[in-house]
């Protein structure tokens, strides 16, 4: 664990100090993005990694933040900061609906429920009107400051807002761990029976955890909505976004504090890079890499690639 | 308008009997060794773009290139098991979620490279046009996948329940150790219920590349209807599969018609939920 | 650590001068359309209008359209244009991702683009974002020029005057050939694109007096469509109005003929319904569709610098030009015009240029009056819109009746008949 945390100090005064010296658009929009996808990916890791319940449904948070943020600035003129929260409150809301009846369910049966819950979601949204269907919302351009949460000049203010989210995802996960909370989040994952044995609410804990998942992926909706401008169904509540969220856990180490962060850091970059540079000739080749680097891990070192940085207590 | 709802109906019934092809392999491998076969969806995809590809690069059209496709993805199947499978029989959940997955991802990322993510289509198959049937079109195409699906159904529910190699299959879902003691090797029937499993996907994908479009991503939809299907009919239920098919193919297309065409997918989707809920064995599930 | 400083300035200095060298010798236009995904034939077909317009500007053409008898921008010393593509693959997100890399990374200095109107509205944002004049050719979703952009552009006539056309059409088909026109139902897929069209039609038809009984989006990338055009089917129309990209006409003409179904007249708004790989794909199965255009080869009896530059476009491109690809041709061509007439190459007077445009129609191989750009909403208002109808595999205008090259065939022949 002391390596593993001095690999985080070390990142994390990098990625602090990185813009006052390169200030290419294209590497911030890079960082963006990792960060961005690191917080959610934490979010994921609460409820997937720490809870054992595998989600693939985690998209309908991220759009949820969106789209509450969206809605309620375009249609009521409400600062994007209160459209956070009310992303949040949505997101539990949802996580509590859908954990409900789905929690009762054992392993393939919950994970295909997400899916389809996400999916519904999406559809949803893609055929109501309220929300734009199909074409989606179009965020004003207003006058760049903090508290409209918009910039234009430049990427920097999102860079420390995003860095500032994921430092906060960390601290909730590292809390986790630490806590009480933890201990029973991973005695459901290991030994349910034994658990409930103990007096362990099943459901109460685990709808805990998907509710901290839903909260962090919920506020990077809110921050990709003020950050892109634009967003719509296929952008924000698409199944291929909570199967890489899953994909990054699973590639940085399930399970594990700085997991999704190492994941994110190797999927991202994979990702945009091979989009960017082999264009549409590369169409795919980003997709090759990580599956087989998932399938690789899954069978040999499921325990993911932090597991070369430090062994850890697993 | 009565002739359009017939017309609805009776699509419906064709295209669930090809759900039902789709989801027997799909519930054959679950009910054998607990494993949910996410990448279900894009073996159906990659055996639609070799009914492409044969007809492209050979002009065969998909009714001759049928057999060959068919033994293509048999084959695939069973390397899929013996290299992909084997070695997380007895994983975690998380691990063996996890391959299946890391495959569907594979197929579709090696389907976007060699093939481009361009839509394709059969121009023009023996089974083009359609037929007056009671004063109903259906479209031939659909008529032949109908039958090859219902065909291909029985013969493997004959397989399972009257050939001692499917009653061995069927023994080893029911009980492993008990098959062992009786000397059945569970490795190779579980490489030949990946190799049938897989081999009925490419059935259905040859008979519906006349008449659908392929691209990467075509999986993806009819691997959500597979699951919803193997659900309703209960996993590990052959004749489930059969039946909960046509259910899924009926309600797709009569709430499209009577409801909304572009949310059909969601009361699909509402069926599986309510299965699970309510009735998690589905129709003629085991446990 | 002296010595890598100075290694470093040379490289540094040897950079600047290359890029300073390459400002001079070339203007970089970004160009963003779908050259990949279910509109890569079109996207890759726009492309080709671009690249030949800018192969007509670089070199010496006896055409009567600007910058074409000169080599070059002669205003700039004879600059040459270069075209960087960018791939938006019908997604927004990666439209705008595509605009920031042009404008930032290979320093583009315009941007034209991007075909799909959700992908055009994502990308010119980035563009009013870095202050670069962004050239719409094809997107014609009315709402792109309401939205106070100062540095958007756009070309082409959109729905909102177009959907007018259709009515107008039927009413001239009442008055002048006799011919009644009854329900109407709409089929259409339910991006920007559609929506909008389904929007204006439904306006339009109630100010004329048409009725409309019913209509039905389907998501833009179906792979059947069975079920849509079974409800459409339930409403009875007489006219189907359908809006469609390539892939999805070609499938929704397949699945009328099987189910045998066949409207009094099947009208469509442009887009998938004009791309000539619609006829190869369906052959005689294409005959007798009306589309709305922006254009067609046969305007060139009136004007022969059209059947020109489509001879020169089918040579470059491999098949037939088409109102899509006239507008991305001529798109260019006013952008090139532009900034020539800024002598600049920096975007606040390439701006000013675009606002002071004025071509006249004969300039143009457009059926337009001209291209000036209204300025508030720089939307070009002298733009205007034909319909075709397919006979025998080919596209004739049939309206307006007085650039009419060939008569209205109507109605739409049953399936089963001898077409």
């Amino acid at each position: 664990m002391k390596k593993g945390l001095l690999a985080f100090l070390l990142l994390i005064c990098v990625l602090a100090v990185f813009p006052l010296f390169l200030r290419d658009p294209f590497l911030l929009h890079l960082l963006i993005m990792i960060m961005m996808y690191a917080t959610m990916s934490i979010g994921w890791n609460v409820i997937g990694g720490y809870t054992g319940q595998v989600s693939f449904g985690n998209a309908a948070f991220f759009g949820l933040g969106a789209y509450a943020t969206a809605i309620l600035l375009v249609n009521y003129n409400i600062n994007p900061w209160l459209g956070m929260v009310a992303g949040c409150i949505l997101s539990i809301g949802l996580a509590i609906i859908v954990g409900y009846p789905c929690f009762r369910l054992r392993g393939h049966y919950f994970a295909i429920a997400t899916i389809a819950v996400g999916e519904i979601m999406g559809l949803i949204f893609t055929n109501w009107d309220y929300v734009g269907a199909a074409v989606g919302i179009y965020l004003p351009i207003m006058e760049e400051s903090f508290a409209n949460f918009e910039f234009h000049s430049s990427k920097i203010p999102y860079y420390y807002i995003i860095l500032m989210m994921l430092l906060f995802a960390i601290a909730v996960s590292y809390a986790i761990e630490k806590s009480r909370l933890g201990y029973y989040f991973r005695a459901i994952k290991d030994d349910p029976d034994g658990a409930r044995s103990l007096g362990i609410d099943i459901q109460k804990y685990k709808m805990i955890a998907f509710s901290i998942s839903a909260v962090l992926t919920s506020i990077c909706g809110t921050f990709y909505a003020q950050y892109v401008l634009y967003i719509h169904p296929s952008s924000t509540m698409d199944l291929m976004m909570s199967i890489h969220l899953c994909i990054i856990v699973m590639i940085g180490g399930i399970g594990r504090l700085f997991g999704p962060v190492l994941g994110a850091f190797v999927f991202i970059p994979l990702m945009e890079l091979t989009r960017v540079y082999l264009g549409s000739e590369g169409q795919g080749i980003d997709m090759i890499i990580y599956s087989l680097l998932v399938i690789t891990i899954a069978i040999w070192k499921p325990q993911g690639l932090w597991s070369l940085i430090s062994k850890g207590d697993k | 308008m009565e002739g359009v709802f017939s017309q609805t109906l009776v699509s419906g019934i064709l295209i669930g009997f090809v759900y039902a092809l789709i989801a027997v392999g799909l519930t054959m491998i679950f009910g054998m060794m607990d494993i949910v076969n996410f990448a279900h969806g894009e073996y159906l995809m990659v055996a639609m773009y070799f009914a492409y590809w044969f007809f492209v690069l050979f002009g065969m059209d998909p009714l001759y290139s049928l057999p060959w496709v068919t033994a293509l993805l048999f084959l695939l199947g069973v390397i899929t098991y013996y290299i992909l499978i084997r070695p997380i029989i007895n994983a975690p959940m998380l691990s063996q979620i996890f391959v299946t997955f890391g495959i569907l991802i594979l197929l579709r990322g090696l389907a976007q490279y060699f093939w481009t993510v361009d839509y394709r289509m059969i121009p023009q198959t023996l089974t083009s046009g359609n037929v007056s049937i009671f004063g109903i079109y259906i479209g031939v195409a659909q008529l032949v996948a109908a039958g090859g699906a219902i065909f291909c159904n029985g013969l493997i529910f004959w397989f399972l329940k009257a050939t001692r190699v499917g009653m061995a299959l069927e023994a080893v879902a029911e009980d492993k150790e008990s098959a062992r003691l009786m000397g059945i090797n569970s490795d190779r029937m579980f490489a030949l219920a990946w190799g049938i499993g897989i081999a009925t996907v490419g059935v259905a994908g040859t008979l519906m590349s006349s008449f659908y479009y392929v691209f990467p991503e075509v999986g993806s939809n009819f691997c959500l209807i597979a699951f919803v299907v193997v659900a309703l009919g209960g996993f590990g239920s052959v004749a489930g599969a059969f039946i909960a098919g046509i259910i899924v193919g009926v309600v797709e297309v009569l709430s499209g018609y009577l409801i909304a065409p572009s949310l059909k997918f969601m009361f699909v989707l509402l069926l599986y939920l309510a299965v699970v809920f309510i009735r998690p064995q589905g129709l003629m599930g085991r446990k | 650590m002296r010595r890598f400083m100075r290694v470093f300035f040379a490289v540094v200095m040897i950079l600047s001068f290359t890029s300073l060298a390459y400002a001079q010798n070339e203007i970089r236009i970004g160009v963003i359309f779908p050259l990949t995904g279910p509109l890569a034939s079109t996207g890759q077909g726009l492309l080709k209008g671009v690249e030949l317009a800018a192969e007509v500007i670089n070199n010496q053409n006896n055409l009567n359209m600007p910058l074409a008898k000169t080599a070059g921008l002669p205003n700039l010393k004879g600059a040459k244009i270069k075209i960087i593509p960018g791939d938006h693959q019908g997604k927004p997100e990666v439209g705008m991702a595509e605009a920031e890399r042009l404008i930032t990374q290979e320093k583009v200095v315009a941007i034209i683009g991007c075909y799909n109107s959700a992908v055009t509205a994502t990308a010119s944002q980035a563009a009013e974002r870095y202050g670069i004049p962004f050239l719409n050719d094809s997107s014609t979703s009315p709402g792109l020029t309401d939205r106070g952009f100062r540095w958007f552009f756009r070309t082409t006539p959109h729905d909102d005057m177009f959907s007018e056309n259709f009515f107008i059409f039927l009413d001239d088909l009442k008055k002048k050939k006799k011919i009644a026109v009854g329900s109407i139902a709409l089929l259409y897929e339910n991006t920007l694109f559609g929506s909008d069209s389904r929007k204006y039609q439904e306006m339009y038809a109630k100010k004329y007096g048409y009725q409309i009984v019913g209509a039905v989006p389907y998501p833009a990338k179906s792979t059947q469509l069975t079920s849509e055009i079974q409800k459409l089917r339930s409403y009875n129309p007489s006219i189907i109005m359908q809006t469609s990209y390539t892939a999805d006409a070609i499938l929704s003409m397949k699945t009328y003929k099987e189910l045998n179904f066949a409207p009094t007249a099947l009208i469509a708004n442009d887009a998938g319904f004009n791309d000539p790989d619609l006829i190869k794909s369906l052959g005689k199965d294409a005959d007798y569709i009306f589309s709305r255009e922006v254009w067609a080869k046969d305007l060139s009896a009136k004007k022969p610098m059209i059947k020109t530059v489509a001879d020169m476009f089918e040579k470059k491109a491999g098949k037939p030009m088409s109102g899509d690809y006239a507008r991305s041709f001529t798109g260019m061509i006013v952008l090139a015009d532009a900034i020539n007439r800024a002598k600049s190459t920096e975007p606040a007077k390439i701006q000013q240029a675009l606002l002071e445009t004025n071509i006249k129609a004969d300039q143009l191989i457009m059926p337009w009056d001209g291209v000036k750009f209204d300025p508030k909403t720089h939307q070009n208002i002298l733009g205007k819109g034909i319909i075709v109808q397919v006979q025998k595999g080919e596209r004739y205008t049939i309206w307006p009746f007085n650039l009419a090259t060939k008569d209205v065939i109507w109605p739409f022949p049953k399936w089963d008949s001898k077409r």
